[in-house]
Formats: C-alpha cells, sequence, structure tokens
C-alpha cells in the first residue's frame, strides 16, 4: 500500500473498497453464514485474525451479481450452487456427527473438504470436481486480489501509469525488496500433502461410502 | 504520409496528451435512425467487426456497428488489477457440457466495444499455408474453400496496423515484422534460454503491441496487465487500431446494444436486426447484415433467428449452424527457479516457437503445438496451484513463492468436430433469449497433442534451470461455429463469408474458420474481414 500514490485514480478507489469495512451480509443468509466463513477460512488456511475478508468479499460478488456467467449443465447458475453446497456441507456434518458444519472441529471440517476434492463422481449428489472448482474459484479469485495477499506473495500490484523499467532474472524496481524467505516451498508442501494423505488413508477405513446411508 | 495512415488512421486519430480515448470523435459520431435502411448493420465490434466497420466506412458505406457491452474509455473504464477487470468478459449466462467442458469468461469471451482483444495477451500470429488443407494432407479437419495466399496480403496489412513487433519469423511463411522484437522479463528470458538449451528454435514475439511511439499511441511501459485492458493505448485492438477512422469516415458505434435476432422477408432476405438497448427493443434496418458475434453468440444469434423461412434457425437447412466449433488445447507449466522471476513484470506474451506446428510423420498423431510464455498475474497462477489439488496451508505455501515461477504454456491444434457444437439451452437471458450450451468433448488426437505439448513444456523447464514443475490442463481460444465451406451441406458461409441460405447476410468473425491451426486466431480473423470488406464493396456496394 505504501505505492498506493503511484496509482492511477481509476484503479485506486477499486483497491480501497477492498480495504473498507464491510456491513452485514447481503447475500448468504445468518443460517448459511457459519458454513461459509468456515468453509472459505480453511481454503486458504486463514485460521487466525487478522484475515483477508474472504467471506465478505464473496458475499458481495454474489450478492451484486457479478458471476462468471457460465456455469456447468450438472451445477445451476453460481449463487445456487454456493447456497446448495453450504446445505449439503451442514447435511454431510450431520451425517458424520449428528451437528452443521460449523460446529465440527476444525479437523473435521477440513477432512470434509478434502472429501469433496478427491471425490471423483458425486458428492451429496453434486458434481464433486466442478463445485470445488466454484469454490476454490470465488476463494482465490477474491483472496489474492487484496493488498495482504500480494504482499505476502511478493506482487507489485497495480502498474499505471508508472510500469516497470527492471527487467531481469533477479531485477528488482528501486521499491521492490529480495523476497525474505527464498526457501523452496515444494518440499514442504510434500510433506504436508503426505501428511494429509496419511490422514485420509487413516479415515477412509471407517468413512461411509458416499453413496452409503447415514447410520 | 505513411501507407499505413493513408488506409486507417486510427492511431493518429487518438489524443497524445496522456489521455487514451477521443472524446471528440465520439461526440460527433454520426447517427442513424432506426428507420433509415442504412447500408449494412454488423452485430460485435471485436476483431472481425471492428475492422469491416473501419474498411466499409472508408469506402462510403453507411454502417451501424453493434456491440452489447460498453464503449470502452481506457481512462475511465479500465483498472490496472486482475480481479477489478471482470466486467471485460463476456459475463451473460451460458451452459458448459460434453466430456471436457471449457471454462468460458476470462479466457476466451469479450464484452463490449474491441471484442476479446481487449484482454487477449497479444500473441499475434499468422496460420500456416499447410492450415488450409489438412483435410488433404493429413486426412483430419477439413480444408478451407480459401488459400493462405487469398490472405496473405491482408496479414500484413494488419500486421502494420496493428502493429505487430517481433523477430524475422522462420516458419509458415517467412516474414518479417514492422515492429523490432520488445525487451523480455524474466519469465521469457527463462523461456528463451530453455529453448536454446533444449536445441528448439525461438523467436521473440509476434505481438500486437506498439515497440516505439506509432501515430499517437505512446510506447509499452511493460507493467505486465495485458489481460486487463491496455491502460496506455499500447496494446492492439479493434477500439483504438481501427474503430477510430471508421467514426472519421461516418460509421456508428451502437453500444450497450444486444442484437437478438435476425430479420428476414418471405424471400429469405435479410432486412435488419432486432436488438435490445435499455431495456427496449428496436429493429435497425439495414441492406446487408454482417455477424460477427464470434463462435458462441453468432451461432446462437441464428439459432435465435429461426422463422417460418428457417424453422430450425437461420441458415440451418443442413444442421451446420453451431458445429465444428474449437478451442485449442493449452496446457501451461510452471517451473520453480532459484532466481527471482518476477512474472509478473513486462507483458505476459513474450516469445513463442512454432516449431512444432506442423505434422510430424515419425509422431503417432497428426498436425501440432506451438509453445508460448504466458505469464500468469496471481489470481490465474492460483488456479494453477489448485490444479496440483491444493488448497490451505499448501496452497498458501506455494504462492508465498509465486516470484520464483516462471510458466510456459502450449497452443495444441484441437481438430474440428460435429459434436463439438453450440445448441440453444433451455434457460434464457435478461432478455428472455435462450441462452447458448457449449459442448465439449476430446478426441484422441487431441489428447495426444497435449501430452507431447506437456513433455516439451517440462523438458523447457529442467534445461532452463528451473527445480520442480506443475502443469495445468486448460484451453484457450474459440473458433469455428460457422465454418466457411464448398457446400451449404458442409458449412454455413461460402468463401466470400456470405451466407448460404439468405444472400445478403455474412459472418465475418472466428467462428467460419474450418480449422485453426496451433496460432493464436486473432490476426486472422482481422485479415478475414479485411478482405470480405474487399469482396462485399465489389458485390453489394449497390449505389
Amino acid at each position: 500500500m505504501s505505492q498506493a500514490e503511484s496509482w492511477d485514480e481509476t484503479t485506486t478507489p477499486v483497491i480501497l473498497r477492498r480495504l473498507a469495512r464491510h456491513g452485514a451480509p447481503r447475500f448468504f443468509s445468518a443460517d448459511e453464514e457459519p458454513a461459509a466463513r468456515a468453509l472459505l477460512d480453511h481454503l486458504l488456511a486463514q485460521n487466525d485474525e487478522p484475515k483477508v475478508p474472504v467471506f465478505e468479499m464473496v458475499d458481495a460478488r454474489l450478492a451484486d451479481g457479478q458471476p462468471d456467467g457460465y456455469h456447468y449443465d450438472d451445477l445451476p447458475r453460481d449463487p445456487a450452487t454456493w447456497r446448495w453446497s453450504l446445505q449439503a456441507l451442514d447435511a454431510a456434518a450431520r451425517e458424520r456427527a449428528g451437528v452443521r458444519f460449523s460446529e465440527l472441529d476444525p479437523d473435521g471440517q477440513r477432512d470434509l473438504i478434502e472429501d469433496v476434492r478427491i471425490c471423483d463422481g458425486r458428492w451429496q449428489g453434486l458434481p464433486a470436481g466442478h463445485l470445488f472448482g466454484v469454490w476454490m474459484r470465488y476463494a482465490c479469485s477474491s483472496f489474492y486480489s487484496h493488498p495482504w495477499a500480494w504482499n505476502e506473495i511478493g506482487f507489485g500490484g497495480p502498474a499505471y501509469p508508472r510500469g516497470y523499467k527492471h527487467l531481469a532474472l533477479d531485477g528488482r524496481e528501486p521499491w521492490e525488496v529480495q523476497e525474505v524467505d527464498a526457501h523452496d516451498p515444494i518440499p514442504w508442501a510434500d510433506r504436508a500433502e503426505d501428511a494429509k494423505k496419511r490422514h485420509a488413508d487413516g479415515l477412509s477405513s471407517r468413512r461411509p461410502a458416499p453413496d452409503e446411508e447415514p447410520a | 504520409m505513411n501507407r499505413v495512415r493513408a488506409r486507417n488512421e486510427s492511431a493518429w486519430l487518438l489524443p497524445n496528451d496522456g489521455t487514451r480515448t477521443n472524446h471528440r470523435l465520439r461526440h460527433d459520431m454520426r447517427h442513424f435512425d432506426t428507420s433509415e435502411v442504412v447500408d449494412a448493420v454488423v452485430v460485435g465490434c471485436g476483431a472481425g467487426g471492428g475492422v469491416v466497420t473501419q474498411r466499409l466506412a472508408r469506402r462510403g458505406w453507411k454502417v451501424v456497428a453493434f456491440d452489447a457491452g460498453p464503449f470502452w474509455d481506457p481512462d475511465r473504464d479500465w483498472v490496472s488489477d486482475e480481479a477489478g477487470a471482470h466486467d471485460l468478459y463476456w459475463n451473460e449466462p451460458r451452459v458448459i457440457s460434453g466430456s471436457d467442458p471449457i471454462q468460458l469468461g476470462a479466457n476466451n469471451s469479450g464484452r463490449g466495444v474491441g471484442g476479446s482483444m481487449v484482454h487477449f495477451a497479444g500473441y499475434a500470429p499468422r496460420f500456416h499455408p499447410s492450415d488450409f488443407a489438412i483435410y488433404s494432407t493429413d486426412g483430419v479437419g477439413a480444408d478451407w474453400p480459401i488459400a493462405y495466399d487469398d490472405l496473405k496480403a491482408h496479414y500484413e496489412d494488419m500486421e502494420a496496423e496493428l502493429p505487430v513487433a517481433g523477430q524475422a519469423w522462420p516458419w509458415g511463411h517467412p516474414h518479417r515484422y514492422p515492429h523490432s522484437p520488445h525487451p523480455m522479463g524474466g519469465n521469457g528470458l527463462a523461456f528463451v534460454r530453455g529453448c536454446e538449451a533444449a536445441g528448439i528454435e525461438v523467436r521473440v514475439g509476434p505481438v500486437a503491441i506498439s515497440n516505439g511511439r506509432f501515430g499517437n499511441r505512446p510506447h509499452c511501459i511493460y507493467r505486465g496487465f495485458c489481460l486487463q485492458g491496455c491502460k496506455v493505448n499500447a496494446k492492439a485492438s479493434p477500439l483504438i487500431t481501427h474503430v477510430p477512422d471508421a467514426l472519421a469516415h461516418g460509421a456508428e458505434i451502437r453500444s450497450d446494444a444486444m442484437v437478438g435476432r435476425i430479420e428476414v422477408d418471405r424471400a429469405r432476405r435479410a432486412t435488419g436486426v432486432t436488438y435490445f438497448h435499455r431495456d427496449r427493443e428496436y429493429l435497425q434496418r439495414a441492406r446487408v447484415v454482417i455477424v460477427a458475434g464470434y463462435s458462441i453468440e453468432t451461432p446462437r444469434l441464428f439459432l435465435n433467428s429461426a422463422c417460418r423461412e428457417f424453422p430450425d434457425g437461420l441458415c440451418n437447412d443442413f444442421d451446420q449452424v453451431g458445429r465444428y466449433v474449437m478451442v485449442q488445447g493449452a496446457p501451461q507449466t510452471s517451473g520453480r527457479y532459484p532466481e527471482e522471476i518476477r512474472s509478473y513484470k513486462a507483458p505476459p506474451p513474450e516469445a513463442s516457437s512454432e516449431a512444432f506446428y506442423e505434422t510430424d510423420p515419425a509422431k503417432p498423431y497428426k498436425r501440432g503445438f506451438s509453445l508460448q510464455c504466458i505469464s500468469p498475474l496471481p489470481i490465474t497462477f492460483a488456479e494453477h496451484v489448485v490444479a496440483q489439488g491444493y488448497w490451505g496451508e499448501t496452497l498458501r505455501e506455494y504462492m508465498r513463492d509465486s516470484v520464483h515461477w516462471a510458466t510456459f504454456g502450449a497452443l495444441c491444434e484441437f481438430l474440428p468436430l460435429p459434436e463439438n457444437r453450440v445448441t440453444l439451452a433451455d434457460e434464457q437471458d435478461r432478455h428472455g433469449l435462450p441462452v447458448a450450451n457449449f459442448s465439449y468433448s476430446l478426441c484422441d488426437n487431441d489428447r495426444a497433442l497435449v501430452r507431447a505439448a506437456t513433455e516439451v513444456l517440462n523438458e523447457l523447464h529442467q534445461k532452463a534451470g528451473a527445480e520442480e514443475a506443475m502443469t495445468i490442463n486448460r484451453y484457450a481460444h474459440l473458433i469455428g461455429g460457422c465454418r466457411m465451406a464448398q457446400s451449404e451441406e458442409s458449412g454455413v458461409v461460402d468463401a466470400n463469408l456470405r451466407s448460404f441460405g439468405v444472400p445478403n447476410l455474412f459472418i465475418v468473425d472466428g467462428s467460419v474458420c474450418p480449422t485453426q491451426g496451433s496460432a493464436n486466431p486473432a490476426l486472422t480473423i482481422m485479415a478475414l474481414a479485411a478482405r470480405a470488406a474487399d469482396y462485399l464493396d465489389r458485390a453489394e456496394s449497390g449505389r
């Protein structure tokens, strides 16, 4: 944000609005809000405050009718997909533990989300792969449009009218800083994914099959 | 006066005071009455519609060009921001289906004057001479009713008018570019390094971005937001390359006007179009109707224009409308480098190779692919990470490392298949018009090309010094859907882009292409439009 003075006057208010305080949800109902918040927090690993207000950004986008337009023929338009899938998360949580999705412990919530990601066919009657794609598209397009996230990943943000002049490998503008944590994330990520997989394998032995009736 | 300016003065009609829109030209725009029978209406003001409007207006035609979206002002309407560019895309409802449904929106669908070229990366290669006869030479796809030589002069004209910057081109029909190649950022440098180490010929460009001042258009500032609309006026789109000259020659651009229907009389001649503007419906009469709505909206408009004379959709007596739509397989592989790449700097399109473009008799598949570097901004790069199955902590960790990643891509020539098509869905848009259902399924040749291209992309990263690589399978571009053909049994328009069914109805957009090569389609669509305008003025001037 220290570079905001270099931005053009059309872009600046668009970015600043993302930093503004948000009012009460306009799309998600009070009933849907807890599941939506928990889901979006997990998708982006926002476990602690302060958070990028992803829930508020997704809510605003759906309330203002700014969908991507196209939808898969086995899913309804985006707003209905969001409502249906939140109900499905609650239903799946009730089947598993007799509580709502937001009332599961964080590990239980993450397990359920991973269920959807790895499901090949239908999950709670919805096409799992397409559904997970819709969730991630809304989550990432909100999170990675926020200046906090740009700081985390070292993205320069808006660049008009200034532009760039130091184009090179390891080339930096006077205001760009070298990455402070230059370690390769892949070994860490591999370990994390391995752990997640082992956890899922361990669970699968005591988990009902997707089409099995709940006990 | 130089030759480009004598043919198309657009770049000289833009302001040179740091603002990007000639408001005086727009304010003084000619307005035609709906009751007047204009010489031509053009439906859609992108690559095809923008060029044909300019060419016909210059020849004295009274032209009204419609666009469903706004008449953009880059200063006021476009932001230097990835999420903020959402309004540039066709976000009206559409249904996607098939075994490989194609995501639309940002990736391939524009809305507003300038069309999807407003947010295209900027690559502007020609098709190869071989592309026009792949059925004869390779036994796949279809032959065009025209040949490369029919487009050659128009390719040259368009490259000068955009203008295109790049190194001399050794592939297809070898040629040079009017502007010299741009300097490259980290992403392009890594790509060229990989190609050179792998022994693959590579060239910088060709990109439709002025390198140096062009008319009153300034030099590129390398800010990297080509896909969000160029606020600089350096990257070409019809909004700045053809529309200003069209206005100066008396064309009307009727924006925010969604054409819902082509009107046809008992004699099977088009009489005009019905359109919606601010929720009211109007009829504009015209002597000639030219449709340039692209591969999804053009077939949809024809199907929605069914009438007593054409009960199954306009010009659809042989069930050809909406068929043979193509996308290109566009896998992208990102590699992790010890150096900082900072791929957000410099235009996303930088360098490319067509070394694998043609059929290799040693391979089990026909046709080929091109290689290009393309730098995703954060939201798009997150899609790459998510495509690996990552979310939560792992997603964040990869993204935190973004500055070390370079992304290379391929465009694979997918074949035209009759079942890859646009039909009407059961749902309607806000005007009550049925929306398009776009169904797509890959064939074996398509899949083999994607596998082969992905192998090469991985090799490039390895040779360039990457430590790890990850691939996302995706698709790019649209083409076909109302193809040109020798006869009405196998296509919708003839070699002059005149529809077989209605003699004064033309299609001048990418939907007419029977095949696509592995080249980005924008330049070819513009060249086809310039050629169509020459023909129209000879055959239909009627004055």
